[in-house]
């Protein structure tokens, strides 16, 4: 019984200690970004590895959430004689949240892992010591492109989503279900509003960004030197940053209604 | 000779300890490791020859004891300390590791694009130079994954000298090499060592190589060092340190006698 | 470097499409208003504001004129409405503001009514003439109770 507690305080003082050293390696990349030079080759090479690659991706998901969500919607507002309002409701619905969260979840898992995949690589093969050794800081050289890069993609995947959304479900409402066009993109004018909703919107996936590109880049920097680590780290990256995009949305959506 | 001077380009290592978790890898461990010579670091495999070599360029740090490298004591440096230290290093080490994403020139200007104020031209210049001292020509496009073992470790190495270090540290640069590639690195790093005055700490299980290249060899064991020139190891008493050289030590010896004979008659 | 171009165009082009995206949803579908045009503050006083909130838009016929800046209680604890509307806007003294729902189950707003005088408002005056928002319940009591509102018993 002594045992188990005394395990689990050991956990939890280890827990503690990461997330102390998570800030740390955060304030680091920050830090880096304040020194010249900015290393724009590597943030746009970055840019297009995370942004761009995920651009096909994040479009089929759009359009394919933007139909079940006409779909759905349309079946509940149809209950209240409310079909009109589709519009107005897949709006709020993707703009507030389904499009930061479900785009930081999609680019967590494609661009989050292999991010984590790639530091990792090169910490076991030694590019990192490398680098130490020819006085760079490969926090500087490889970390913030990376991190910095997610962080800018994430509010740009996320508008993405939400347009190609909106038009699914356009679709779906307007041509299958026969709603009037008018009014669905009157419905979405009129109840959207930038600072309560779109605004709310891009803060989210910005947040949802900076809290990847840090766990993503963390945790290839820490893996254990070997193969087995650098596939335990990546695992890890899409677990943890989902599980902190989940409550960071929850946190954000509190704060934003006060 | 000035004091500067006498620090320039030397390693001191005094009353180190380092253990990882319950294995006890160095304990007082005393060695120094003279400027302008050769020093090859020798030991069966976990006795800490790559550690020794990692905490000399600051990325291991003692549990005890200090490391002088080049005057500097650096076991307590940070980060920003160590650069400084750095930038009168060089380190070889046993994969290259040479960023896998960037061309084979890139990868050698890397060190003077990042510290030096020199024109684009200038540095296409020093890396061509060093590039063809290592005896690699057409490889500027080449990714790191395009080149052959040997040409890889040469590579590395025209990268850790672009800088003009005092200090060359090389980890393992004769494994996984074919004997011809063997020679080569041996003469290019003797080269350096002879021409440049540079000081060189390579550690190597490669017993004939050694013997032949090194001023002195310092064996690591049991925690600590045993130091000699090549000769006096391979003539020592203790079976322990001649079962170690082998038949290469008895090889060794033999051929000075040879020379030394030659040279009287 | 072929391939870099290539990339840096992919880049390029990336951050424009998301960025035409951004400023569609917010200028065109949030309403995101680059010049301001806001100003011209009045204020109304009603009895019972209802569902009203800030932000909820002011219509004239309706057609958005500005919005519902704050709402506050006065002495005499009766709800007293700050309008935040266009700048050039030209109401005439005797108009009305009426609290108003869109459609059965929508938002609440309020309408103004331009009056007839000759004289405008100024910043800074109040509506003479209010209009509280429709109470279900107590419409619901005077159908049942069949009297007229305020209804006794």
């Amino acid at each position: 019984m002594m045992n188990w507690i005394r395990k689990l305080g050991a956990n939890s003082l280890g827990q503690v200690e990461e997330i102390g050293e998570v800030v740390r390696f955060g304030g680091r990349i920050l830090l880096a970004t304040t020194r010249p030079p900015f290393r724009w080759r590597s943030f746009m090479a970055a840019v297009f590895d995370s942004g761009v690659l995920s651009v096909a991706l994040i479009c089929a998901s759009g359009l394919t959430v933007g139909f079940v969500l006409g779909l759905q919607l349309y079946n509940t507002l149809a209950r209240f004689g409310a079909e009109d309002s589709l519009g107005t409701a897949v709006g709020l619905s993707l703009i507030r949240e389904l499009g930061p969260v479900l785009t930081g979840l999609l680019v967590t898992g494609r661009a989050g892992s292999a991010i984590t995949a790639e530091i990792g690589a090169m910490r076991i093969s030694q590019q990192l010591d490398g680098l130490r050794m020819m006085a760079i800081d490969p926090i500087h050289f490889i970390v913030m492109p990376r991190a910095t890069a997610l962080a800018f993609v994430m509010p740009l995947l996320s508008a993405i989503f939400v347009a190609l959304g909106i038009s699914g479900a356009y679709l779906i409402g307007v041509e299958l279900l026969g709603l009037d066009g008018g009014s669905y993109l009157a419905g979405l004018e009129s109840a959207v509003e930038f600072r309560a909703d779109v605004l709310q919107s891009l803060v989210k996936s910005l947040i949802f960004g900076l809290l990847l590109g840090l766990i993503a880049t963390w945790r290839g920097y820490s893996c254990e030197p070997h193969s087995a680590g650098v596939s335990r780290a990546t695992t890890s990256t899409v677990v943890t940053a989902s599980i902190c995009i989940l409550l960071a949305d929850y946190l954000l959506t509190a704060l934003w209604s006060i | 000779m000035t004091e500067a001077e006498a620090e320039f380009g030397h390693v001191e290592v005094r009353g180190v300890a380092l253990a990882f978790g319950h294995r006890r890898v160095f304990d007082g461990l005393d060695c120094d490791f003279a400027r302008g010579r050769i020093s090859v670091l020798m030991g069966g495999s976990g006795t800490g020859k790559s550690t020794l070599l990692r905490m000399i360029g600051g990325l291991q740090k003692p549990d005890a004891g200090s490391v002088r490298v080049a005057g500097d004591v650096i076991e307590t440096l940070d980060e920003a300390g160590l650069a400084k230290v750095r930038n009168r290093l060089g380190m070889l080490f046993q994969n290259g590791a040479l960023l896998d994403s960037m061309s084979v020139f890139d990868n050698v200007a890397l060190p003077l694009r990042e510290h030096t104020d020199q024109a684009e031209s200038e540095i296409a210049d020093r890396v061509h130079d060093r590039l063809a001292a290592v005896g690699l020509l057409d490889v500027d496009d080449l990714l790191p994954g395009e080149l052959s073992g040997g040409m890889l470790r040469r590579a590395a190495l025209a990268r850790a000298i672009v800088t003009e270090p005092e200090i060359l540290l090389c980890d393992e640069p004769f494994s996984g090499l074919d004997p011809p590639n063997v020679s080569r690195i041996e003469a290019l790093l003797t080269h350096l060592n002879r021409d440049r005055g540079l000081t060189l700490i390579v550690t190597s299980h490669h017993m004939a190589t050694s013997l032949r290249m090194a001023h002195r060899i310092l064996l690591l064991r049991n925690g600590g060092c045993v130091e000699g020139s090549p000769a006096e190891l391979a003539s020592s008493r203790d079976s322990a340190i001649r079962e170690f050289l082998g038949k290469d030590g008895a090889e060794h010896l033999s051929r000075l006698g040879r020379e030394a004979q030659g040279a009287k008659g | 470097m072929q391939s870099t171009s290539n990339r840096d165009l992919g880049v390029g082009l990336f951050v424009l499409l998301g960025l035409a995206v951004i400023a569609y949803l917010s200028l065109q579908v949030g309403g995101l208003s680059l010049r301001d045009s806001g100003g011209l503050v009045l204020y109304a006083t009603f009895d019972d504001i209802g569902g009203l909130s800030p932000r909820s838009s002011v219509r004239i016929g309706g057609v958005r004129v500005g919005r519902v800046e704050s709402i506050d209680l006065d002495e005499d604890l009766r709800a007293r409405v700050e309008l935040n509307l266009m700048q050039d806007l030209e109401l005439p003294v005797d108009s009305a503001a009426a609290i108003r729902t869109s459609g059965l189950l929508g938002d609440q707003f309020v309408a103004l009514e331009p009056g007839a005088e000759d004289d405008l408002l100024v910043s800074g005056e109040d509506f003479s003439f209010t209009e509280s928002a429709m109470n279900l319940d107590k419409l619901i009591g005077t159908v049942v109770h069949g009297d007229g509102l305020g209804g006794g018993d």
